[in-house]
Parts: C-alpha cells; structure tokens; sequence
C-alpha cells in the first residue's frame, strides 16, 4: 500500500481528543507538513483510539490512523512521505482498505443525531451549510409551514424526548403550542449531569449549530420567542464553541429578529450551569436558570403551561434537539421507521469501562444490548468475561450478563430495572464489585439530593450507610430487607425524577447480584476484590523480582524487602491501607488481592 | 489554617464591573458568582459583601445560591486546582487511587484538608468531566491527563510543577515503569 503527500489532515479535537493530545500532534504535524490544509473536528467516536487523524493524500486517498502520539507520528510521516512501510499499529482504515477494526465500530450504527459529529469543524458555519444545515428552518419558513403542521411531523416521527424519561416530544411541545401567554421559552438541556455519559458534550462540541437548529425547529413550532442554553460549566469547550455557533448564527442571519426574512423572531442566551445533578430535572433547571438554588417544585403546572418566570417553557434534551433538523427534512416516517413499536429512531451511548471499543455510538432502537457491547464494542477489554453493564447512571440500574439480549427500548430496559436515561453505558467485568457500585451511586445521590424532600434527603443517606456497612464487612442480613423496604418509600414520596430513581442502583443490584451482598455480609468477602476492608494485599515471592517499584509507590511505606532478593519482599498489614498502589505498578504481577 | 494565606486582594472596581456587565436581578447570581470563582479561584468575602450591596440579591440568596452548586467554594485555593474526576467510568477504574496517589506526593494527610501546605496544588473530586472513554482523568488547570495509573498522576504532577517551579511538600521517591 503506498500513500501520497497529504492534501488534507483532519485531527479529532473534541475534549477527548485534546485530552490524549491531539494538540501537540496537529502542532508536530503542521511542522512535518506545513503545505498541507488543517482541519478540526469534534469526537470521531471512536474514543479509545485517541488520538485521531485522517489524511488525505493528494491523489484523494484517505487513511485513518488511532493512538497517535508523537513517539509513532515519525512512523505516519515517513509512510506519507514514501519512505517508509504503512504504520500497522496507528492504522485503522484507508480507502483502499475499509475491512478493519473500524469495520466492526461502525456497522449497526446508524448516525442521526451524530450524522455532522466528527466530520464538519465545530466552529465552521460554512461546513455546516455544506452539510445541509439550516435546511430545516429554511424549508420551515421558505414554505410557510405551520408550527402544527412541524409538530405534527414530529409527532409521526415518534421521538421520544432523548434526556431519560423518554416522553414524546410532540406531545410536549402540543402543551405549551396551546398554552395561552404572548411570551414562551424553549430551553435546550446541556447539563449532563450522569456521571458516564458525554454524548451532549460530543454534540454540543461536535456539532453545535444542528443542536441550534433543532432549538429554532422547537421555539418555532410552540411559539417561543426566547431562549437558553444550559449547559455544564465543565464543559468549557462546549461552550466556547455553541458561543461562537450563536454568533456566526446571528450575523448570518438564522437567529434574532426576523429569521431568514421571515416574522419569525427567536434568540438565545447561554446559561452556565454550576454543578449541580439535580438541575437536569426540568423544574429546578428553571430555578437556577432565575438565578434561585435549583430545586425542583411540584407540578403541576407543568413547565409546559408555567415555566420560566411564569411563562410556558419547553425543555428538550441536547440529543433530541440535534435529531429534530434530519426529521424535518427527511421526514418524520423515515425516522419512525427504525426502532421498535414503542421507541423510534436511534439512540446515541456513550460505551466506557472494560469494554474494548469505548466511544459514541449511535444504534436503531430495538438492537441488543450485546450487540452494542459485543459487534461495536468489541467485547471485553480485559479478557475477562463482562459482568453486566450500569445504564440510565444514577437513576438507572445494572444489567447482568445473562441478559443482555435485552432490546434497547423503553419499556424493555424498564422492565430490567434499569433506565435508558441520557445513554451512558458502563460496562464491568468480574473484578469490579456490585455493591461497591451500588454504593458508589448512593453517595453521588444522596451528595446530589436538594433535600427539599425528607425521603430522598435521609432515605438515600440511610441507604448509603447501609451500603457503606456492608462494603466493610459489617452488614447484616437485616440489611438487605432494610434496603429493600426502604427503596419503594424513597420513590414513592420524592418531588422529583431524583428521588424517584435514586434507589434504581440499589435495588437491581440487590436483585441480580444479591450472592455479593451475602459474600460481604456472611463470609466477609469481596468477590471482585475491591472493597478495602475486605481484601489483603500479599506479595507473591515467586512471581517478586525485588525491584522495589511498589515500596516506591507506597504511600503508608508499609512495604520492606532487598533489593533483588524477592524471597524477602512483605507487606506490613497492620499498616497496609488496601490502596492498591503497589498492584498497579507491579510489572511481574507479584502482589495477589484476596 | 493553612489556608489563610491564600486569601485575595478583592479588586472592588472589577466586582462592580461584572454587576454592571452581567446584571443586578436575582438571575444574575449563578453567572456573578462565577465570574468571581473565576477570577480569584473562590469566593472572597468582600467580594460576595460588595454583591449584595450593589445587586437587588440579599445576602440569604446569594450565599444559598454559593453553597447549593458544587462549583463554588467559599475557601481559598491553591496556586494550581488539580480536578480528579470520580465519573462513573473512573470510579470503577480506579480513580481512588488518584486521590491516594496525588494526596501523598503533596503530603495532604489530614482528610478534611485538600490544598498542600505550600499553597502550591488544590485536589478537587468532581462528578464527570465526560471523557469517560479515557477513565481515570484529571484535570490540572486547562491540561486534562486521560488513562491514569496512581503513578501516571504523580509523574504528571511533578511534570506539571516543574514547568512551573512549584515545589512539591511530599517526601516521595521517583517511580519509574
């Protein structure tokens, strides 16, 4: 395989890109092949293959390379330069050669949502119109639409408010449509707040103007005037580059007054969110967008007819505002025509943990979740069998194995449990630990509670005690029923989505993992062998080379041996704080965890 | 405390520049807040007083709108913030061990403190900074430092300090792998 002179070098920047380094990469690229046109683009998806660059060469070749970094860069450049062979480990695809990895990556995936993220520069309006931007809101107003006649293709189009709870959309915006008041919001949901999920973020930084266009689309079709943008304060580049979307969108004439010669006016503000888990519900997300701690109110009235500052307001997810644009101008029976009966079109995750493949991908509704883990994610990463898979984050639930042939639909993953939620999908394998897990949710929760609502405020505080308990060893038999009763009465006499799902974690882990709870209680033993108080670490002098690496790293030095003499090698545990420190830098593998 | 020396110089003129740029209605609190947190690394004192002079926000708001997000801290910090993300991809990966790891080498030992003696570095646990995909990830200043190892963080640290001459308090030892 030969390549030509690059014409063209793409480098995936999103934050995921920038945190492996694509910076210094484009930088040491730019000095090999000054000549060459640059440009950047969000998360490619394929995540753990960061950093990303594709090259085009000057007879049109492309190749895709992964895991770029300075030390194999002089590999990529000799073999663009002709001087050298094809860079087997960076290499994932080219034109001339499409069957890899990739291959696998991408098939099953049907990019809706995700169809400009990793291809258009972010910050380019120009790319974005190249790809059929803004044809949507163009169509809508260059034919007079009706704002009935945009819901009713979104109401055939089936979509499913993509944030968690998953209500339908049209339905929504119908609400607020007939709410009776001259001023309405239309709020786009960027907070984020699941640990494990960061498909908005890839979105919101991959492609801000199609979730722009999918806020006009909204604001259009139930008679909104204002809007805002809440989006995480930690995602910095997100909101640079969605700033930066709404200005070259207003001087080009798609936001503010009179949209595209039309009456239609419509402008947007960004509102930074402050860290808060809770301000992903809709009521208190108003609350803090009026400058008030974010707690939730009871409804009704519904934000739909009572909203931002007493006004009708209509909140929609990142991911289902970026779809609206494909649906308008594809339609809304071509969308409804993936996914199952009850949930329509595609769902973006957001695979992570000990899965081979982890990145953003996009599937049809009604895919396995073993397909999702198995094809695009590439089975384990570990060699380890997976364990189960935690989805919907800390209002979801945990999946084990034996069923992952679970649709992914609503009412499927409910029935497991588990939620859907926004789409984070975290995968573990044998050594991770349930109730660890369980516990772990727990205090993000309970840290998280507004504490409006006494169930939720000391429901989850006692649950997390409880699971605190257990993972040392303390736990009794009593607890489980404890945690068991206590779950139903949490969700039952919470306000809001918080509470109402807190337990999730608790209770599907007790339900399919409950012989880990027993370990713990009865035999005082962590299975995946994480819980501190539970495990012993040992150093195993046959496999010891007394190189001294772990007493290095040691943070309570509670290791003692000679140098070269492995036969000498011990762990102090009266001292020994069970951190792990010392396995994870053990070449020869020499410290056993029991 | 430690920590008193780390106070701020509160600029009066530029809090009330901020007032006058973000607003001065109670939906101005989030936003003002984090132009102070963004300045000085925290809240100061005399800036909140100077808010809630100059702003229709009273005092009761302003400082249940401070301690409510998780953002906002009413304690100083130090020089450089070291944000270690306890996602749920990093916790099951291992981001505890970040912690131990970067609180010996900046020898934090009392559990309630997170800033080193020297005033030098600050640990912060946040929930999910979104890079789950490259778990465990941290943050020092604008450098995010993706599939951690214990001893990745403290060879990342000592780079970080290097560059910049900060001295590290911890007694530790090189760990090379």
């Amino acid at each position: 395989m030969s390549a030509a002179l690059p014409r063209i070098i793409t480098v995936g920047e999103g934050t995921c890109g920038i945190a492996a380094g694509a910076k210094e990469v484009q930088e040491l690229l730019r000095h090999r092949f000054p000549e060459a046109e640059y440009r950047t683009v969000g998360c490619l998806g394929m995540c753990h293959r960061e950093v990303m660059v594709e090259i085009t060469g000057d007879d049109g070749k492309q190749f895709l390379y992964g895991n770029v970094n300075k030390k194999n860069l002089p590999k990529i450049v000799r073999f663009h330069r002709g001087e050298g062979p094809l860079p087997e480990g960076n290499f994932i695809r080219s034109t001339d050669q499409p069957e890899t990895e990739s291959a696998g990556f991408l098939q099953g995936q049907t990019r809706i949502a995700l169809r400009n993220v990793g291809t258009i520069d972010p910050t380019s309006l120009e790319a974005f119109l190249s790809r059929g931007g803004y044809a949507a809101i163009g169509k809508i107003l260059g034919q007079g639409l009706s704002p009935e006649a945009v819901i009713e293709e979104v109401r055939t189009s089936q979509i499913r408010g993509r944030g968690g709870a998953g209500f339908p959309t049209a339905t929504k915006w119908t609400f607020a449509r007939n709410a009776p008041g001259e001023e309405k919001y239309l709020v786009c949901n960027g907070d984020e707040g699941d640990p494990g999920a960061f498909m908005d973020r890839s979105l919101l930084e991959g492609d801000p103007h199609s979730v722009l266009e999918g806020m006009l689309i909204a604001a259009y079709a139930i008679g909104a005037t204002h809007g805002y943008a809440y989006i995480r304060a930690e995602y910095p580049l997100a909101l640079n580059y969605f700033g930066k979307a709404l200005a070259d969108a207003r001087t080009a004439g798609y936001l503010g007054r009179n949209i595209l010669g039309s009456t239609f006016c419509f402008d947007v503000k960004i509102k930074e969110g402050a860290g808060a888990f809770v301000c992903g519900e809709e009521t208190a997300m108003l609350a803090s967008i009026e400058g008030h701690r974010g707690m939730p109110r009871i409804r009704p009235p519904f934000p739909a007819i009572k909203g931002l500052f007493g006004h009708p307001t209509i909140i929609n997810n990142v991911e289902t505002l970026a779809s609206l644009p494909w649906i308008l101008v594809n339609g809304g029976s071509r969308y409804a025509a993936y996914g199952t009966p009850g949930s329509k079109g595609t769902k973006v995750f957001a695979l992570a943990g000990a899965v081979a493949r982890g990145g953003l991908v996009e599937v049809p509704m009604g895919t396995t979740i073993r397909h999702v883990l198995e094809q695009i994610g590439g089975g384990s990463a570990t060699g380890r069998p997976f364990k189960a898979v935690q989805m919907g984050g800390p209002s979801g639930g945990c999946i084990p194995e034996s069923m992952f042939d679970t649709l992914i639909d609503y009412e499927a993953i409910n029935a497991t449990g588990a939620i859907m939620g926004s789409g984070g999908m975290i995968v573990t394998d044998s050594k991770s630990c349930m109730v660890d897990l369980a516990r772990y949710f727990l205090e993000f929760t309970q840290i998280e509670s507004c504490g409006k609502c006494t169930f939720c405020r000391i429901g989850t505080l006692r649950m997390k005690e409880i699971l605190a308990r257990i993972c040392e060893g303390k736990g009794t038999m009593e607890d489980l029923t404890t945690l068991e009763n206590l779950g139903p009465s949490i969700r039952e006499a919470s306000l809001c989505g918080l509470g109402q799902t807190a337990p999730n974690p608790v209770l599907t882990t007790l339900k399919y993992f409950r012989d880990e709870y027993v370990a713990h209680i009865q035999e005082k033993r962590c299975p995946g062998g994480i819980c501190k108080a539970l495990i012993t670490h040992t150093i195993r002098n046959d496999k010891c080379t007394g190189c001294s690496i772990c007493k290095r790293q040691c943070p309570v030095s509670c290791i003692s041996g000679e140098l070269k003499k492995p036969e000498t090698w011990v762990i102090d545990h009266h001292l020994c704080i069970n951190c792990g420190m010392c396995a994870e830098v053990c070449k020869p593998d020499a410290i056993l965890v029991q | 405390m430690c920590n008193r020396s780390l106070e701020a110089e509160v600029d009066s003129e530029k809090v009330r520049h901020w007032i006058d740029e973000i607003g001065s209605e109670p939906q101005a609190a989030v936003p003002l807040l984090q132009a102070i947190q963004g300045e000085y690394g925290y809240l100061p004192r005399k800036a909140m007083d100077l808010v809630v002079a100059n702003t229709r926000i009273n005092a009761s708001q302003l400082y249940g709108v401070a301690t409510f997000y998780a953002q906002f801290r009413l304690k100083p910090v130090g020089r450089h913030l070291i944000k270690v993300c306890h996602g749920t991809a990093c916790h099951v990966q291992g981001a505890d061990r970040l912690n131990t790891s970067l609180r010996h080498i900046l020898d934090i030992t009392d559990p309630k403190e997170d800033t080193a003696s020297n005033g030098s570095y600050t640990i912060e646990n946040v929930a999910c900074i979104g890079c789950c995909s490259l778990a465990p990830v941290m943050v020092i200043g604008e450098t995010t430092y993706p599939t951690l190892k214990g001893a990745d963080a403290q060879r990342a640290l000592r780079q970080h300090a290097r560059e910049r001459n900060e001295i590290l308090p911890g007694n530790f030892q090189e760990v090379d792998q």
